[in-house]
């Protein structure tokens, strides 16, 4: 049995976990839910060791852990499948695993070994192994899910958490998943499974625990359960979430043209397979897809950081100003961490335009346009001399938007805009980009994200993007399922 | 604000505990050698004119090497730059005799300025098209660079006579004069004083300071908006290397008169040190530059008196940069946090009160 | 007259090669160590001085190798635990060796400039491999030092490519956080690569007061250490890579020699200067950082 006892853990002055308690028993499913910055991954990873809690315990078997190693985790029987890759992308699939349990640690190292079992226990699972000495960095999200789930298996662990797992999947390669869920529950072993989509977990589960804020609020049973009431505990408000208006999308000229798009990586490998779509005035366009399929190309090369080997992008009525992007790592790419807000802010060339008159930075008049967005889009900030870092994720993503949407672009252009916001700064977001949407200067905007429910619920006309190629939906389509398959590269 | 002026004190204070050992370890006496730094640097109205002399390349070179470093452009190179820059104004100096003399001053600096910013855009460019490592193109500039002097001064810019490896002296035109004699002041540190007050201007008041301070913090967000990368390494790199090929113009100009080996007694390395101690801030590089040339002016006395040699000065400079390096990472300020207590001010907080959670 | 050059060229390429390979270690685990110039002034200035007064080789060896893993030591507390900037550190800790060693050096020998000379390593002669022609010289006939390093390029090879160390090694260079999550211990493991890295490069020093100039000058080293840094990155992160790189250096430094004598109307000015402008245009075609180690001269801290 893995109990965790009163475990708590501040980060500056945040109180990430508040004495929680939380038990899982052999042969079991547990889910562990909450909306985004609950605290979830924050428990695996005392629970897995690479976080030292601040005070409490976790005890495995009647075996009390030692806090914050991993290796001692690891020996104990603790293995983690972590929602950020943890793979080592240079490498060969079979070093990786070699650097997991596959490896005796005996004799010379042995990679032919290493690749031998790790095949069968890749067979036994139904996975399929990439072709002998491959880098990881090739390879799909989806591949690069279960070559990280092998590793941890081949621990031989008791424990198996497994942080936001369904992620990167298409709604396809799901109830595969489940049933290796339920597989490694019949060996006996414990498997914890954090995740803030319900249906999942009440599919699944066998116990759930709900984190808020910190705290255990609710420990129930699928049976016992549903839903609705669980998001009703995850998030202990009314949060209504803006939908797009049943109008049909306006027609008109596009406002963004892209034109066979075409790129191609350093090694020949196809990323972007002439892309073309457009998008008019006023449409909110939402491009589907699973991790990996270009998405992270096609913002680098609106945003104008990578060139495409072919292909036109023209923005009807402005210069390249006119488009504002927000990508999908919005604390490496999107801001500057040590930077106060307003600095943050005039990073945007047409804001930094504004606060600039012959080259000559008008600091006061950036201050004041700061606090005036600040205000306007209810960024929860001391002011705008506080440096980005100190925000949280709901309120740093707020600054960005209304960033883009404070320069007046013709098209915003977002990647995964909602991922890790909790659903108050997910509903501001969404309103915000409809009100953008919908204003009568006719902007217009893009959003990529792996999310479907979020792209049904938003956006007017949906397309898939699968395998750096653009497929449009018909209009009336909106079945999740069907969509899925699409998104997974199934043909029409 | 107290605490970025703390910061560098207490570090100078950690450096002088550390000093005094070593000297423990030469058989030195730590108060002496100390003693005679002061006295010798600030003891008579000569010293302090003459500390204020040797601080003035310090603070082109310390410029040079905050405007960079701000770029995240470690610019090790300003040796070279400033070398580059005294040859050029070594060697256009001799020719301006029939100048008026504000003409003269302004063509020999300018001719400092455009040797060291070519050597600098060198390794620009070299990182700008070609990503390679500026830590170690500008080293290797620094090395050519001394190679270079020495070739000119004992071949084709070697006085008529070929008596002595160094050039002709530049024409009465071109010199900076003295004032206060029998100090040599000049307006050489005047120059210094009004560029880092641009330099201020520059960095923190204008679009290009800020597009460069962005590139410094987070390169890869710099390029999602706009701001090219190249371009602005390679003006970055060309006026830091034109900063301190002005400071070699100025002590051609001014003091030396003349170019011969080993110009530069490491200004370029000091220059590191020098810009820490004022946290990239340019106005702040005045006083740190102060320290150093007093440091530097007092190491004779030093020598003289105590027996030291000068090269205790570089290690004083290499220990102040590695104790603030120390003092100024998170596990310093976790520690300051459990003395102190947690900052107030939201804006001087240590960055990510955010949970990893997504 | 070749094989005086070829031989040149391999004396000269040793230090380089010796600290190259030790620099090596430490960029895989993720490091970038300017203080290498540091390091190797250290050695050499400690092998000489206790060379000196103990009259014993093995003795000037061992401390130049205590003296690089001392200046190493004092980085990666720095870098390694205080995840401090690497490449600022780094410079800081070449400056503190020059002015260290400068200090002493005129403290034990005085300022008189007097050469304090001592007897160089011996040569050991690989028998029937020295008689060769052209090649025996040339590689069979140098000191210990030389064979060590020879013997060093394959062995690293090997352990860094093929073994489970190695492995780990190349994970904390590539992500520090996933090797950390999986209980490999990066700080541990970088430590290790620098003090290795510390001996190697203190006997590289070594190898300059007492086996090639037999006394020492400030700054004796002169930029060995940086140009071992652009070896690690010509030779492209690889053994065999490094040990061409480093051949290619120390030809152009014997260059010098050779082309002096000849006292052509060149300055030697130039010849003084080919190897780091050599190493210019070198790094300008080949000086791409694409094959470095992903994480390589970023500070980790773990959270």
């Amino acid at each position: 049995m893995l109990r965790a006892n009163a475990i708590t853990r501040r980060f500056g002055r945040t109180l990430a976990l508040d004495a929680v308690d939380f038990e899982a028993l052999p042969g079991e499913i547990h889910a562990l839910v909450g909306e985004n910055g609950a605290g979830k991954t924050t428990l695996m990873n005392v629970l897995a060791g690479s976080l030292a809690a601040d005070h409490g315990e976790a005890v495995l078997d009647g075996r009390r852990l030692q806090s914050g190693s991993p290796r001692a985790a690891l020996a104990a029987g603790i293995a983690a499948v972590h929602q950020s890759p943890m793979l080592f992308e240079r490498m060969t699939w079979e070093e990786n695993l070699a650097l997991g349990g596959f490896d005796t640690g005996a004799g010379a190292l042995d990679l032919d070994a290493v690749a031998a079992r790790a095949r069968s226990l890749a067979a036994k699972l139904g996975f399929e192994m990439p072709p002998a000495g491959a880098t990881v960095e090739n390879r799909s999200v989806a591949e690069r899910v279960r070559l990280e789930v092998l590793r941890a298996l081949s621990f031989n662990p008791r424990v198996l958490i497994l942080d936001e797992p369904t992620s990167v999947l298409a709604p396809s390669e799901l109830a595969a998943f489940l049933d290796l869920l339920r597989s490694l529950r019949a060996d006996g072993r414990i498997v914890v499974m954090i995740t803030h989509k319900l249906a999942e977990a009440i599919a699944v589960a066998d116990r759930i625990t709900v984190l808020r804020r910190g705290r255990v609020v609710a420990r129930t049973t699928p049976a016992d359960t549903s839903e609705a009431q669980l998001a009703g505990l995850m998030i202990g408000e009314i949060v209504t979430q803006p939908a797009a208006s049943a109008a049909p999308p306006p027609s008109g000229a596009p406002v963004l043209l892209i034109e066979n798009l075409t790129l191609d990586d350093r090694t020949g490998r196809r990323i972007l397979d002439r892309l073309s779509f457009r998008v008019a005035a006023g449409e909110i366009v939402g491009i589907a897809g699973v991790d990996g399929n270009g998405q992270t190309e096609l913002v680098e090369v609106l945003a104008g950081v990578r060139r495409p080997s072919s292909g036109k992008v023209t923005l009807h009525g402005g210069s390249s100003g006119a488009m504002a992007v927000i990508p999908q790592n919005r604390d490496l790419d999107g801001l500057i961490l040590d930077m106060r807000l307003w600095e943050n802010l005039i990073l945007a060339r047409p804001l930094r335009e504004q606060v600039t008159s012959h080259g000559w930075l008008n600091v006061s008049r950036a201050i004041d346009l700061c606090r005036q967005l600040i205000d306007r889009f209810r960024i929860r900030a001391p002011g705008p001399e506080t440096l980005a870092g100190a925000l949280s994720g709901g309120n740093r993503q707020r600054l960005e938007v209304a960033r883009a949407i404070a320069s007046r672009p013709r098209v915003i252009v977002a990647h995964n805009i909602c991922r890790g916001l909790d659903l108050a700064a997910t509903a501001d977001v969404h309103r915000a980009i409809l009100d953008f949407a919908s204003a009568p200067s006719g902007g217009a905007a893009v959003l990529i994200s792996s999310d479907l429910d979020e792209l049904l619920a938003i956006c007017g006309r949906l397309l898939i993007i699968s395998r750096g190629k653009i497929r449009e939906t018909s209009p009336g389509q909106r079945d999740p399922e069907r969509l899925g398959l699409l998104m997974a590269g199934a043909r029409d | 604000m107290l605490s970025s002026i703390a910061k560098p004190f207490a570090a100078l204070a950690l450096a002088a505990a550390l000093i005094s050992i070593v000297l423990a370890a030469l058989g030195a006496s730590p108060i002496g050698v100390f003693a005679a730094l002061g006295e010798g640097a600030f003891g008579s109205w000569y010293a302090c004119a003459d500390t204020i002399v040797k601080s003035t390349p310090l603070v082109f070179t310390g410029l040079a090497v905050s405007l960079a470093f701000s770029g995240a452009l470690w610019n090790i190179g300003a040796d070279g730059q400033l070398t580059i820059g005294a040859i050029a104004a070594g060697a256009i100096g001799p020719h301006l005799g029939n100048f008026p003399h504000a003409i003269a001053i302004a063509i020999i600096l300018a001719a400092g300025a455009l040797g060291g910013a070519v050597w600098g855009a060198v390794a620009g460019w070299l990182r700008a098209r070609r990503d390679v490592n500026e830590v170690i193109s500008t080293i290797m500039l620094n090395f050519v660079a001394v190679q270079a002097l020495s070739w000119v001064v004992h071949g084709p810019l070697m006085e008529p006579s070929r008596a002595y490896p160094t050039s002709s002296p530049i024409a009465r035109a071109a010199q900076l004069e003295f004032y206060f004699a029998p100090s040599r002041i000049n307006l050489g540190m005047i120059l210094a004083v009004a560029l880092a007050a641009a330099c201020y201007l520059l960095l923190f008041r204008t679009g290009a300071g800020f597009e460069l301070r962005a590139m410094g913090r987070n390169r890869r967000a710099a390029t999602f908006f706009a701001i090219r990368i190249p371009a602005l390494t390679l003006w970055v790199m060309a006026l830091s290397g034109a900063l301190a090929g002005l400071g070699g113009a100025v002590q051609i100009s001014a003091i030396s008169h003349r170019l011969y080996e080993k110009l530069s007694p490491g200004w370029g390395f000091e220059a590191i040190a020098v810009a820490l101690v004022a946290r990239l801030n340019p106005l702040g590089i005045i006083p740190a530059a102060i320290l150093f040339g007093a440091l530097d002016n007092g190491s004779q006395a030093m020598q003289r008196t105590q027996g030291v040699s000068p090269e205790l000065v570089q290690v004083i400079q290499g220990l102040v940069i590695l104790i603030i390096l120390a003092f100024d990472t998170p596990a310093w300020s976790g520690l300051r946090e459990n003395i102190f207590g947690a900052p107030h001010d939201a804006a001087a907080a240590a960055p990510l009160a955010e949970m990893p959670d997504a | 007259m070749l094989e005086a050059f070829l031989t040149s060229a391999i004396t000269m390429a040793t230090p380089i090669l010796l600290a190259a390979l030790g620099e090596l270690l430490v960029e895989e685990s993720g490091v970038i160590n300017i203080g290498i110039e540091g390091a190797m002034l250290a050695g050499a200035f400690v092998a000489l001085a206790i060379a000196y007064f103990s009259g014993s080789t093995a003795l000037g060896l061992a401390g130049a190798i205590a003296a690089g893993v001392a200046i190493n030591a004092i980085f990666a507390t720095l870098v390694v635990n205080l995840a401090v900037n690497q490449v600022v550190t780094g410079t800081a800790v070449s400056i503190l060796a020059l002015g260290l060693t400068g200090v002493f050096y005129r403290k034990l020998f005085g300022v008189t400039g007097k050469a304090f000379m001592v007897a160089p390593i011996a040569k050991i002669p690989l028998g029937a491999l020295a008689r060769i022609p052209l090649l025996g010289p040339v590689l069979f006939d140098h000191n210990g030092l030389v064979y060590f390093t020879f013997i060093l390029v394959p062995t690293l090879w090997y352990v860094i490519a093929r073994t489970r160390y190695g492995l780990r090694l190349r994970a904390c260079g590539e992500r520090p956080e996933a090797a950390d999550a999986l209980g490999l211990g990066v700080i541990a493991i970088r430590w290790q690569a620098l003090i290795v890295s510390g001996a190697l490069t203190g006997l590289a020093g070594a190898f300059l007061t007492l086996a090639y100039a037999n006394t020492f000058v400030e700054n004796i080293s002169a930029g060995r250490g940086f140009v071992a840094l652009s070896v690690v990155i010509v030779g492209r992160w690889n053994s065999w890579g490094l040990a061409a790189a480093s051949v290619l250096f120390g030809a152009a430094m014997a260059l010098q020699f050779g082309l002096q004598a000849l006292g052509t109307v060149v300055p030697y000015q130039l010849f003084l200067a080919l190897p780091y402008a050599l190493t210019l245009v070198v790094l300008a075609g080949f000086g791409g950082q694409a094959a470095a180690p992903s994480a390589l001269g970023e500070p980790y801290r773990r959270p």
